[in-house]
């Protein structure tokens, strides 16, 4: 038995790849499966699911109300579209800054003398030991009103004689984009960093002697290698921000709503389980639909996930 | 040379964390074999007065967030030998659908009056078996026998309290009176709320003249656009501790329950608590047990013991809002005169009569349960 086994290399493989499969199967393939079929059905008042087959959780959500004769004011209400537009403003925000910042960091640490590189990663990774919401806690105490960050600008700004109203930061859409981008920078620097590091340092003498001065360089060797690093990230950091409902409840002070605490919040405050089954497909198609059209353009970053 | 930082760095962590965690065990195991049992905070616990026999070793309790004092769980662990796994909501909504969804596995869960009728209709909850609750006597009658559970079949009481306006009148000069005030544009962005979808709603009705039960869908609508004007007033929903952006001056005003207003009055006494002219919104929270509970037995030994008086008194110093047991303010009388006096002084907790006699309680509304979730879910995602 054993003897076969180790002749028959497809019979390997597929013994290698079984308990991923089955991890697959049990929690993502079935568990979608009962999404899709929830998104079809109803609720009862006493909010429990009742199987049929409708569409009346799509129509609601794309702004259709299906219970207008019941005392609404208009049948077209756009609330659903809002918060998704809304989601997908804040992920491309939050994407778009994200790489902004994480670039000429990465790039900073990838040109660092090698022995000073590890300290710089660790640096960048030390955030990540601790937990995502305390973290997103702790910007609270920094945007207060009677924050860490009202104090200081409080104090200078007293010290040169001008007067001073501490700013309203928190429990605003700023302090949500502040939080989201906070929290996903990491998944940016490391890979824009591992794309950089690769890059062969021949290139930047053949670009020398061949007259490219300093932002030539950059525009013609150094930013198209490491776009696979840009691509890469974008995906690691797009992808989460469109989901994730922590950030906005903290920071947002229950007041953002964006797509992730819409499906949150059907599950459990509005009891309305096949509503939040229909919003989540709803959110992987667009999220499919936007990754399709990107990774269409640029590829997954290949180079980065084969690193 | 930086590898070598970074190890000695990283084993430095590992040591403290170590030692932290080994602390924070040793506080938590019980002192055995001395007689008397003290909590991590050095509380002496009393011992129980009804004799209950308990076997289980375990007991899954599912609370509002910071609504149980912890001298309270570790002296019932101390006294008892069990241990109690404590989850945690901040909605009524939010407990109904775990528990609803099943395989939750608690004992005891806390839903305030109306949530408990469809809990009961859906099978979710087991009637109590009063002989084993002796406790029962400490409970002033005006806090048993309501209508949302008649004869205390399934539920008896744990707290009771108010959602009304709490206002900081140093930044506030116009005070408001009524739940209708809190329209004024003047509030815009400064004012704290609730998570808690039958009070605010509740308020919108009223504040338009309608019942808080009411399960009108026309007027329900016409809720929900007066909801939609207040939102632009509400800087932060926060069902947790809404006192925290009082006192920290994030919100000058805001729609809280009585605890919450009571401590944020004692950390700035520039805080006051108001009942509106409309009448306040009351409610009592409640202990049931779930149909099929693993450990009964410790369910009915945890509610006779943190219920007895010189237990629950520490619900005055902690958490006060309405105390419904007679036993704890007994105790508290004599034992612990200065937190009475504060209870019974504030108008907070010693609600003046005619403020429970106007008030309005919510019940269950039935099949308009969908309208109220719906109304809340399109109000604050609009803005």
């Amino acid at each position: 038995m054993l003897k076969r086994l180790r002749e028959n290399k497809s019979a390997q493989g597929t013994l290698l790849a079984l308990p991923t499969t089955i991890w697959l199967f049990v929690l993502l393939i079935v568990p979608l499966f009962l999404t899709l079929v929830v998104s079809f059905g109803g609720r009862s008042p006493d909010g429990n699911v009742i199987f049929k087959f409708t569409l009346d959780n799509y129509a609601r959500l794309i702004g259709f109300s299906t219970d207008c004769a019941a005392g609404q004011s208009t049948c077209f209400d756009p609330l659903y579209l809002q918060i998704l537009w809304r989601s997908l403003t804040l992920a491309f925000n939050t994407t778009v800054l994200v790489i902004l910042l994480a670039y000429p960091l990465a790039y900073f640490i990838a040109r660092a003398n090698p022995k000073q590189r590890s300290t710089y990663l660790f640096m960048v990774l030390i955030p990540l030991w601790t937990n995502f919401v305390i973290r997103v806690y702790a910007w609270m105490v920094l945007l207060r009103k009677e924050g860490a960050i009202n104090i200081i600008i409080g104090t200078i700004a007293h010290w040169l004689g001008f007067n001073f109203v501490p700013l309203e930061m928190l429990y605003t859409p700023g302090a949500v984009l502040v939080g989201m981008v906070y929290e996903f920078l990491p998944f940016m620097i490391l890979p824009i960093y591992t794309s950089l590091e690769k890059i062969d340092n021949s290139l930047y003498e053949a670009a020398a002697d061949l007259g490219a001065n300093a932002s030539k360089t950059f525009a013609k060797v150094t930013l198209p290698l490491s776009m696979p690093g840009v691509v890469a990230g974008t995906i690691l950091v797009f992808i989460p921000v469109m989901g994730t409902f922590i950030v906005s409840d903290i920071l947002g002070g229950r007041q953002v709503i964006l797509v992730g605490n819409l499906i949150q919040r059907q599950f459990l405050d509005a009891r309305d389980p096949a509503f939040g089954s229909a919003a989540s497909l709803i959110l992987m198609v667009l999220t499919l639909i936007v990754t399709y059209f990107y990774t269409r353009k640029f590829g997954f970053g290949e180079e980065i996930v084969a690193a | 040379m930086n590898k070598y930082k970074i190890m000695s760095l990283l084993s430095l962590l590992i040591t403290a964390s170590l030692v932290l965690s080994a602390c924070k065990g040793a506080s938590e195991s019980p002192t055995q074999g001395s007689d008397q049992k003290v909590t991590s905070s050095g509380y002496v616990c009393p011992a129980p007065q009804f004799d209950v026999k308990v076997t289980s070793k375990e007991l899954n309790i599912f609370v509002w967030t910071e609504y149980i004092p912890q001298d309270m769980i570790e002296c019932f662990e101390l006294v008892y030998g069990v241990k109690i796994n404590r989850d945690e909501y901040s909605a009524n909504e939010e407990m109904y659908a775990k528990v609803n969804a099943g395989g939750s596995n608690y004992d005891l869960v806390q839903p305030t009056d109306y949530i408990i009728p469809p809990m009961i209709r859906q099978g979710l909850l087991q009637e109590l078996d009063h002989s084993k609750l002796p406790v029962m006597k400490n409970f002033n009658s005006s806090y048993l026998d309501f209508e949302f559970d008649p004869g205390n079949k399934y539920s008896i009481p744990y707290q009771a309290g108010i959602d009304s306006i709490v206002v900081n009148t140093d930044k506030v000069k116009d005070v408001p009176k009524s739940y209708a005030d809190l329209w004024n544009p003047e509030y815009k962005g400064r004012m704290v709320f609730i998570d808690d979808s039958r009070a605010v709603i509740g308020i919108a009705l009223l504040t338009l003249g309608y019942d808080v039960n009411t399960t009108n869908p026309t007027e329900l609508e016409e809720a929900k656009v007066k909801l939609q004007e207040l939102i632009p007033n509400i800087r932060v929903f926060d069902s947790d501790s809404p006192k925290t952006a009082l006192i920290a001056g994030e919100a000058d005003l805001g729609f809280v329950w009585t605890a919450e207003a009571l401590l944020a009055q004692q950390e700035n006494p520039a805080i006051q608590f108001i009942y509106p002219t409309e009448g306040a919104i009351l409610w009592q929270d409640n202990w049931v047990m779930l149909a099929g509970a693993p450990h009964a037995d410790a369910a009915y030994a945890w509610l006779n013991y943190s219920m007895q008086g010189d237990v629950f008194w520490m619900m005055l110093r902690e958490f006060p809002y309405i105390n419904p047991n007679d036993a704890a303010l007994e105790f508290a009388k004599t034992d612990h005169p200065d937190l009475y006096k504060a209870y019974m002084d504030s108008s907070i907790t010693n609600v003046p009569a005619d403020v429970i006699k106007k008030g309005h309680r919510s019940v269950d509304v039935g099949d308009a349960a969908v309208l109220y979730d719906n109304i809340w879910v399109e109000v604050k995602g609009g803005n």
